[in-house]
């Protein structure tokens, strides 16, 4: 079986906020957090990562800063801002309600 | 939230300023991207060229990502749609004949709009100009029933707004004001002018601080006794006094007053009222007294209602509120009318008298008039001919937009979204929109011109197109912009790719949608070209009715005594003097002097005859008195009996002539001559009928019942002094050379007025005179853009049949039979407007009806001529492809492909 799972709709802006409220990550790094996090289950879509960031960016729920990667390269890394931190609690409140729901439903008889 | 929308804006507009940086710092980081994971690739024993292979894999199309982080600064359509705009630009320079075609034809459909938007901006809608809060402002009218029926008038007596200022307290300022020409300066530059007569209050209604000096006081405007003071217009000032600032102090002759300049208005100031703007100011005290010579009586009586009145309502006062008060009011003065004279009015349970609170533009209260319901109409006809300019120019992009099939469905196979392919085509309309808004800019502006000599010819030329119009016209911009783009839209929505780029099919399928634009096209002509014929038939029956008179060879003198006190013997010999130069001037045929003058000045008188109860309710009878050569003068044709003759003296037998329709309605059945009629009281003596003349139209061309009776001038009111003569030629042509001859003959300052009777007529036809006209260029310019539109799609269909042509005439099909399948298809499309236009027409002509006169709104002639007309068009739009089609050579065409 695939190991990969495809993301719910939206669960995306989640787990960036998510990888990002630990310390600044670039954008590989970050895909790499939630890879090895998820025990590898997650992948996110490439394609779409740097489109969410410019999203959040804008939002201004994170901010990015050009500063020097581990093999010294420059690199552009994301911080959570403050207000990125209140949106990523609400969206964590969310989510526990949501997959609680969710597993109290299949836990049907 | 709103720190989100700062940061959203903070990145949108660095996004703007420094897009090529942001570019390229995405760049960085997708290579960097990349690069680590490469090298993780790499690390776990992938080749290094494998390993970037997979990670590009990995990343899904690096274009795709770019494009849509691009999106993600949200700024993507300012992108395209600066690319769309150079794009459309493009294009459009390329084909500068459709360009020049839409461009010309959206400026026609949009300058006509705008145009008449200013038209109608200013007669409805814009204020007076430095009028302080114009919302507040109100014009006050009175409600009542009497005989006639309820009617509501503007028009009161001076002491009923004394009555309704002191019985209301709903209001700021209550003003009086009346406008009216009077004799203003002296000697050679003598002329009538219009003056308004206002009270001091007037001018707290403006925000118009005067260039110089100042504005009535109190004390200069007291009741029955107004100073001689004048406040002149800016435009006065400047033209007739050339703009001396020692002019406060001086003074100026205005009718019987030498009166003191002591202000000057701002310019552009025309005060409230509609029509020719006052050249200067009285206080209406000292106006009053100038119209009625020393009777003080204006202000305490009610018999003369002139002047009207306007209020600023308090900041807490509602409209209704403010209504409500004044009824209380006016019902109050009623009965103090009543108390002073019984008879005068009806009484209050009868006459039910309101007040209605209307807005301060004439125009927009009860009583428009018929030029603003023309103009109303005519702002219809401007707003369908942009509509036949959409669809024009939306045929002529979906004709270019058929032709670019292959390009637009090879952008569709490269993956370009419908969506954006829209806005591409949107913005090609938009921008042609633009350019025609802004060429029909230039031709609103112009056209504005033309439109308001016909539409307002007293009102000096003020700003011809104001915000609000500017406003308008972008709007219309738009809706064009729209309304044209959206046709090729829905055209690529159902494109079909694969046969768009093989793009040969021997018969392309017809587009339904280009015909329904121009069935639309044909039907939106016709409907104004019955318009169009309905307004020159209304026209045409106005010109030729029989007024029962000859107004052209006819002119009116009249003498303006300004105050000079003559008693009556003095008066009527300066009367008799008149008549006799008047009729020793060369080139008069006849002279008569006359009491009332149609459309003009009317008069009337308590009549009694006997076995009617009261003649009042059976019609207002109109009173004329003449001498000797009266009909002959007018033209008014004597049916039965005798006129007015020479031996017909104060001293001989009381007589009269009647109406055709008078004697009906008096002695029904049976013949007037020889009856009695008791003019003014029940005790008069017989006045007889002597004689029956036709019927004349005095008063209005549509409901004129032509009750009129006519009294010799010796045996009633000798003193008149108007005067009627009949001139050989055209009365316009001799007014001026009469004038200047019967002048001298005037005592003192008293001067001589002499008017055409054709121009005191004339104004009463305005408003068909202007349907006509503007129906008329209106509907001419709808037939010829749908003309060129119908020759425009079936000249392309020609030319997409070339082949199928080919076909025909090499398989032996005659030339003729071409000629008449390509014809046939222009009728087709013209028979279809003609029957969908025929049907609006029919449906909308109800309510044209009341403007129309002599002829029904469904005149067989009118709809006969318009179908000649549009089919005359139709086969001359699609003769000339026609005869394209019938010259195409087999070999040629099918060889072609």
């Amino acid at each position: 079986m695939d190991p990969k799972l495809d993301l719910p709709q939206g669960t995306l802006d989640l787990l960036i906020l998510k990888a990002v409220s630990t310390g600044p990550l670039h954008g590989w790094a970050i895909s790499e957090r939630i890879h090895q996090v998820s025990e590898a289950v997650l992948q996110i879509p490439q394609g779409s990562l740097y489109p969410a960031l410019h999203r959040l960016e804008r939002r201004g729920w994170i901010a990015a800063e050009w500063g020097a990667s581990d093999s010294n390269r420059r690199a552009k890394f994301y911080t959570l801002t403050r207000a990125g931190r209140r949106q990523l609690e609400a969206e964590a409140i969310a989510w526990d309600r949501l997959t609680a729901a969710v597993s109290l439903v299949m836990a049907m008889r | 939230m709103l720190n989100e929308w700062w940061s959203d804006l903070k990145y949108r507009l660095r996004a703007l300023v420094s897009r090529r940086v942001l570019d390229r710092e995405l760049d960085d980081e997708v290579r960097f991207h990349l690069d680590l994971e490469a090298r993780k690739l790499e690390q776990q024993g992938v080749p290094p060229a494998e390993a970037r292979r997979r990670a590009v894999l990995a990343f899904g199309g690096v274009q795709a990502a770019k494009e849509a982080s691009r999106d993600g600064r949200g700024l993507a359509w300012l992108d395209h749609a600066r690319r769309d705009l150079r794009y459309a630009w493009r294009g459009l320079r390329t084909s500068p004949g459709f360009t020049v075609a839409v461009v010309a034809t959206l400026a026609l459909g949009l300058g006509a709009n705008t145009a008449m938007f200013g038209i109608v901006d200013e007669l409805l809608f814009r204020p007076p100009a430095y009028l302080r809060d114009p919302a507040r402002v109100h014009r006050v009218f009175l409600e009542s029933t009497d005989r006639n029926g309820r009617s509501s008038l503007p028009e009161m007596a001076y002491r009923r707004f004394l009555d309704l200022t002191r019985g209301t307290s709903s209001f700021t300022t209550t003003a009086a004001v009346f406008v009216s020409p009077l004799a203003v300066g002296t000697g050679r530059d003598v002329g009538e002018m219009p003056v308004g007569g206002v009270s001091a209050s007037f001018f707290d209604l403006f925000d118009a601080p005067p260039v110089l000096g100042r504005y009535f006081s109190r004390a200069e405007d007291s009741t029955g006794n107004g100073a001689a003071v004048t406040v002149l217009s800016y435009g006065y000032w400047q033209g007739k006094l050339g703009a001396d600032s020692t002019v406060i102090g001086r003074t100026v002759q205005v009718g019987p007053n030498e009166a003191v300049v002591i202000g000057i208005t701002p310019p552009g100031f025309a005060g409230t009222e509609s029509g020719a703007p006052p050249v200067l100011y009285l206080p209406i005290n000292t106006f009053a007294a100038s119209l009625i010579g020393r009777n003080d009586e204006y202000y305490r009586n009610y018999d003369w209602s002139w002047m009207q009145m306007l209020v600023r309502r308090a900041p807490d006062v509602t409209v209704a509120a403010a209504a409500t008060d004044l009824t209380r009011a006016l019902q109050t003065s009623w009965l103090e009318e009543l108390a002073l004279s019984p008879r005068s009015q009806p009484p209050l349970d009868v006459a039910r008298p309101a007040v209605l609170v209307e807005p301060v533009l004439e125009e927009r209260g009860p009583n428009q008039s018929s030029t603003s319901r023309v103009a109303g109409w005519v702002t219809g006809v401007t707003l369908i001919v942009l509509l036949i300019a959409c669809a024009n120019v939306a045929n002529l992009l979906l004709a270019r937009s058929l032709r670019r099939r292959r390009e637009i469905a090879l952008r569709i196979a490269l993956g370009v979204s419908r969506a954006r392919l829209a806005a591409q085509l949107l913005t090609e309309s938009l921008l042609l929109a633009t350019l025609g808004g802004a060429a029909g800019l230039a031709v609103g502006f112009w056209g504005s011109r033309l439109l308001r000599v016909l539409f307002l010819p007293d009102r000096p030329t003020g700003q011809p197109l104001g915000p609000r119009v500017l406003g308008l016209a972008f709007l219309a911009t738009v809706f064009a912009g729209i309304a044209t783009g959206l046709a090729p839209v829905f055209q690529n929505r159902r494109g079909d790719v694969a046969s768009g780029i093989g793009g040969r099919e021997l018969t392309p399928a017809r587009s339904r949608l280009r015909a329904a634009l121009l069935v639309a096209q044909a039907a939106l002509s016709v409907v104004l070209l019955v318009g169009a014929g309905l307004f020159v038939r209304s026209l045409a029956e106005v010109r030729s009715l029989r007024l029962g008179y000859d107004a052209e060879p006819v002119v009116y003198v009249r003498t303006r005594l300004r105050g000079l006190n003559l008693p009556d013997e003095a008066r009527a010999d300066l009367a008799r003097r008149l008549e006799d130069a008047a009729r020793a001037l060369p080139g008069i045929e006849s002279a008569s002097r006359a009491l009332t003058v149609p459309f003009w000045l009317s008069r009337s008188s308590d009549l009694w005859v006997a076995g009617i109860d009261s003649v009042e309710r059976l019609g207002h009878f109109g009173l004329q008195a003449g001498t000797a050569d009266y009909f002959k003068t007018m033209g008014t044709r004597i049916l039965r009996g005798r006129g007015i003759t020479a031996e017909d003296r104060a001293n001989t037998p009381l007589v009269m002539v009647v109406s055709e329709a008078m004697g009906q309605t008096l002695w029904p059945g049976r013949d007037p001559i020889g009856e009695c009629v008791r003019v003014g009281a029940d005790t008069m003596p017989c006045t007889t009928v002597v004689g029956v003349a036709e019927n004349t139209h005095v008063r209005s061309f549509t409901s004129d019942p032509g009750l009129q009776y006519y009294l010799p001038a010796d045996q009633f009111l000798p003193a008149e002094d108007g005067l009627l003569l009949r001139v050989r030629g055209r009365g316009a042509d001799r007014a001026e050379e009469i004038r200047k001859q019967l002048q001298p003959l005037m005592p003192g300052t008293a001067y001589v007025a002499v008017m055409p009777l054709a121009s005191i007529v004339a104004p009463n036809r305005r408003s068909w005179e202007l349907g006509a006209a503007m129906f008329l260029v209106f509907g001419a310019l709808a037939l010829v853009i749908a003309a060129v539109g119908l020759y425009g799609v079936i000249g392309y269909g020609v030319v997409q049949r070339t082949r199928e042509f080919g076909v025909r005439i090499a398989l032996g099909a005659s030339r003729p039979a071409i000629l008449r399948m390509v014809v046939g298809d222009g009728f087709r499309f013209a028979a279809a407007g003609l029957i969908l236009g025929g049907l609006i027409a029919l449906f909308a002509g109800s309510r044209i009806g009341p403007l129309l006169f002599g002829i029904g709104p469904r005149d067989p002639l009118v709809f006969g001529t318009v179908t000649v007309a549009l089919l005359v068009a139709a086969a001359l739009a699609s003769l000339v492809p026609a005869w394209r089609a019938t010259r195409v050579d087999p070999n040629e065409a099918l060889r072609s492909e």
